[in-house]
């Protein structure tokens, strides 16, 4: 698994080093260039028309008088829009879609918002008035849009069996010590501020598609299958993502219409999808109903765990999210099982959301933990430190390198656990406001992806990388230009990394939080196969004062080719290929995937969270106001990009346990607050002080670099020691996020 | 990361070269700017905008009316539609692309400008009504070459990730400099509560800003 040409790189000037990102003078002057900031002459717009129905089928459209309209080139709707495909099944990391119907295949209608036609128009406010001026009769049937799901009919092929082990049912009837309660959480937004937007440009049978995509080469595949057209006539680029989430992970509909239009009408096209339309149409995290069932000793050991979810789905899509992906592992436990099931509703088709499966699953979990200590009356940290496996028990695998109870004794001691007096609402700040501790762990699995790298070293003294892979936010650009720069001795400055193209060698989605585990090694390895051609070509170039020793005998040290152990000559890698007349060397690297191989170590990264809220019961104000985050997630590459993930991440859980959850309005269907005055999202002043520790033991057996990545870690693990803080505040235990203010009206006053 | 060349004979893609070759012959004058800009240096969208291309494409809309902007001290005579906003005649219009749209609404901040030196969201203004007043956008404050101290700053403590809302925050953060907004950082995070940040950059975005107003 582990990739036996690379030695791990334990020492590094720059590895490991916090390095400011290289596309930063981009990003602060407005002149990086995302999806939607690409303009063409001749450009035009389309503008989606969207079904005003939950459930139906149209019985007619009128486009005659948005056809009219000035400026309006064309109105398509189910009848008109041509050839569009359905992609056959999933291969790998290929054609992967969740919508898998193309947009207008017929005139059935399964969702609020589903688009049903579209208008292209010469300017952005003649393609919306055109596309509200359509008028759609519906023939319209009842929809379900509710919000309780266990209970509720279980979609085919009825509920799954999971991970398992032991007896849970009896081991649960007998335990001595008890907890079971259902956790909910409500459909959540990925709302990245960068709206959904494709920009298609066709011509001579050929695509050029600028996508938000956090996958170009399968958007790539997944494009051409829809087209229709080989996947060589289609090129997909995303230079800049404003972020993601998961919901630029797969194509959404949109860029099909887009590409159709721009093929029918044979101009460029630019369809910006609207705030409301990312709560309809580009995926969203499906609401989940969770029962945990956890049996104990009185000391505390946990002898049963039963986690049964069910998640909705769309009429058409067949979306698990997985809940149990830490369940298996996390704790040791000798009886446990994991089942699942779906229902349908007519909502859009959910999808992946940072952290899928685990997050939610961890809250539900996380919970059941806390309520558990509290009926063993036992420190909730100890609980936790006393059911640590010492092998993952879902698969016996040994784990690559688990930190957990260092995580959370770490983060005790950061945050000031000792103080903790476990009666409700017993803790007081300086100003006689109700301080709430609470804790969690937290788990995600790391691995691998397929990923070709190429760099290419220049006559100009630069280096030129490339590889399909985007920077979403990461710090892809950067972190490939560290591994570059640490393998040539050049300096960042002079490495351009050039990514986000699906016409460059192929390179992994970014998601998972895979990315850098998966481009680090592969961009070492191109830069050092890019490092030995150049010695041979120092060695061997007419007039090289290396004539006559072999290329072995070489080095290259910071930047500058010499005789292994000796400072001279030593020639810059610019003057080695003026020397040869040589315009650049290429090297070629590769990366193998951990994916669907046989697997010899359990992969994850944990951590602790530990939260702070402050209440105040006279005015009904609750605030998170104190994060400590321990995290165990291999080496870190660049400390300071790491640490921003993870406070971000940690504010995305303040949203997620305080304030996100989508509505749906039962008389229409319609996610109902769509917008981002309405579904709130964590502003600066919602923001708690953060503080972050990355313990920092590198994974060898993933990588050369010890990296297991960072980006979804953080998440896990904030919103149930939010409810277990303001259980401890308030004596208010919330089982359906996020946290309101009406949940916690009936807390006692008296312990204000 | 040197922004790309566009003169740099390497293309990115041989498919990219084709694109920018079409383009060329296809554009004509009005459009070159528009074409390399967008096609050749995807990277680096050379910050002085291609405004030349503007007129001549925007003429060709039906029920476009003339407006006269004052943007970044230049002052630009094109053909908009008379519902369009100062947020949307920048960007497709003027090609100033620095300025993003995250909700259209006033909800998000990523399309702050200044209008007379007051921060506003641009996405809530119409361009007919605005033709008086001096405009500056993230592109009027600095380049890559020559950063503004806030510019700087927001590099300097990584105050991002995707940086999507970047031009909205430093717009805001430039213009907070002149603001009454108390010293501590709480007083910092308020007055830039109106513009969201999904990837929760907060820390680094309210360190940024706090360095600067300790230079000055
Ligand atoms: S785009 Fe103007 S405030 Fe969001
Ligand atoms: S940096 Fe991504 S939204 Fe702020």
């Amino acid at each position: 698994m582990q990739d036996q040409a690379q030695k791990a790189v334990t020492e590094s000037r720059i590895i490991g080093v916090s390095t400011p990102r290289i596309d930063g003078p981009l990003k602060t002057t407005g002149t990086a260039m995302y999806t939607s900031d690409h303009n063409f002459p001749g450009l035009v717009y389309a503008w989606p028309v969207i079904a005003t129905i939950a459930s139906g089928t149209i019985t007619s459209m009128d486009t005659a008088r948005a056809a009219a309209m000035p400026g309006v080139l064309a109105v398509y709707t189910h009848e008109n829009i041509g050839p569009l495909y359905r992609t056959p099944p999933t291969q790998g990391f290929s054609m992967i879609i969740d919508e898998r119907r193309p947009p207008l295949e017929d005139n059935v209608v399964s969702y609020y918002g589903q688009y049903v036609g579209v208008a292209v128009a010469s300017s952005v406010e003649q393609a919306r008035a055109a596309a509200e001026a359509v008028k759609v009769t519906y023939d319209k049937r009842s929809h379900n849009v509710e919000e309780k799901l266990i209970g509720t009919p279980i979609a085919e092929p009825g509920i799954k069996k999971g991970t398992a082990r032991g007896d849970v049912t009896s081991a649960f009837k007998n335990a001595a010590v008890k907890h079971d309660a259902v956790y909910s959480t409500p459909n959540e937004t990925h709302n990245p501020i960068e709206l959904h937007a494709s920009v298609a440009v066709f011509k001579d049978g050929r695509y050029t598609l600028y996508e938000t995509s956090q996958a170009v080469v399968n958007h790539r595949d997944v494009m051409a299958a829809m087209l229709g057209v080989p996947p060589e006539n289609v090129q997909v680029i995303t230079r800049f993502l404003g972020s993601g989430f998961g919901g630029k992970l797969w194509p959404w509909p949109h860029a099909m219409l887009a590409a159709a239009t721009a093929r029918n009408i044979n101009r460029p096209v630019k369809l910006v999808v609207s705030r409301s339309m990312m709560f309809q149409s580009v995926g969203h995290r499906p609401a989940i109903d969770q029962q945990i069932q956890l049996g104990a000793e009185p000391s505390g050991k946990l002898v049963a765990l039963g986690h049964h979810y069910v998640n909705h789905t769309a009429m058409e899509a067949e979306y698990d999210e997985g809940c149990g992906e830490a369940t298996g592992f996390l704790y040791s436990c000798p009886n446990l099982a994991v089942t699942s099931g779906l229902v349908r509703r007519n909502v859009g088709v959910p999808t992946a959301m940072r952290g899928p499966g685990a997050v939610p699953g961890l809250y539900a979990l996380e919970s059941a933990m806390d309520e558990l200590a509290v009926k063993l009356k036992m420190d909730p940290v100890q609980l936790r430190l006393l059911n640590e496996p010492d092998k993952d028990e879902s698969n016996g695998l040994p784990f690559s390198s688990r930190h957990l109870k260092e995580c959370l004794t770490v983060g005790a001691e950061k945050f000031g656990w000792a103080k903790r007096t476990p009666a409700v609402g017993s803790m007081k700040n300086e100003d006689g406001a109700t301080l709430g501790w609470g804790v969690a762990s937290c788990a995600w699995g790391a691995m691998r992806i397929d990923t070709e790298m190429s760099v290419e070293l220049l006559q100009d003294g630069t280096a030129r990388v490339t590889c399909a892979t985007q920077d979403i936010g990461g710090g892809t650009y950067t972190a490939i230009a560290q591994m570059v720069a640490h393998e040539t001795g050049l300096p960042v400055a002079k490495v351009n990394v050039i990514l986000g193209d699906s016409a460059l060698p192929p390179g992994p989605i970014s998601g998972g939080s895979w990315t850098t585990a998966s481009v680090t090694p592969a961009a070492l390895d191109a830069a050092h196969h890019a490092v030995q051609t150049l010695l041979v070509s120092a060695a061997t170039f007419p007039n090289s004062p290396f004539k006559g020793k072999k290329p072995a005998e070489l080095e290259m040290v910071d930047g500058t080719v010499r005789a292994k152990g000796s400072a001279t000559p030593q020639l810059t890698m610019a003057e080695v290929l003026k020397g040869a007349n040589v315009k650049g060397i290429t090297g070629t690297g590769k990366s193998q995937g951990t994916f669907g191989a046989k697997e010899e170590y359990s992969f994850h990264s944990y951590g602790a969270q530990f939260v702070e809220v402050t209440w105040q019961p006279e005015i009904a104000r609750l605030r998170v106001s104190r994060v400590v985050t321990v995290i165990d997630g291999g080496r870190m590459l660049n400390p300071r990009a790491a640490r921003n993930q993870i406070e971000g991440a940690v504010v995305m859980g303040v949203g997620m346990g305080m304030l996100e959850g989508v509505e749906y309005d039962r008389a229409s269907g319609a996610p109902i607050n769509a917008s981002l005055a309405d579904y709130i999202v964590a502003v600066n002043a919602d923001c708690p002080h953060i503080d972050v520790t990355f313990l920092d033991y590198p994974d060898y057996k993933l990588n050369a670099l010890g990296a297991r990545g960072v980006g979804e870690i953080g998440l896990a693990g904030v919103a149930p020691a939010i409810t277990n803080a303001v259980y401890h505040a308030t004596g208010i235990r919330v089982r359906r996020l996020p946290v309101r203010i009406e949940d916690l009206m009936g807390a006692p006053m008296h312990l204000a | 990361m040197a922004p790309i060349d566009e003169k740099d004979p390497q293309p990115l893609t041989s498919l990219e070269r084709i694109s920018r070759r079409v383009f060329l012959t296809r554009a004509g004058a009005a459009g070159v700017a528009t074409a390399t800009a967008a096609v050749a240096a995807p990277l680096s969208a050379q910050a002085q905008a291609p405004t030349a291309a503007a007129p001549t494409e925007a003429a060709a809309v039906p029920g476009a009316v003339p407006v006269t902007l004052k943007v970044n001290g230049s002052t630009h005579r094109v053909m908009v539609d008379p519902r369009a906003t100062v947020l949307d005649t920048l960007r497709e219009t003027l090609s100033l692309t620095g300025t993003k749209k995250g909700c259209d609404h006033g909800q998000c901040g990523a399309c702050t400008v200044h209008l007379n030196g007051r921060r506003v969201n641009s996405c809530l203004l119409f361009a007919t009504m605005h033709q008086n007043d001096e405009i500056t956008t993230i592109e009027g404050i600095g380049t890559p070459e020559k950063l503004h101290p806030m510019q700087a700053a927001f590099v300097q403590e990584d105050g991002y990730q995707c940086g999507y809302c970047t031009s909205g925050q430093i717009m805001s953060a430039v213009a907070l400099l002149k603001e009454p907004v108390g010293a501590d950082d709480a007083s910092v995070r308020e007055a830039l509560s109106g513009n969201i940040c999904r990837c929760g950059a907060y820390p680094n975005i309210v360190a940024a800003v706090q360095a600067v107003r300790h230079m000055a």
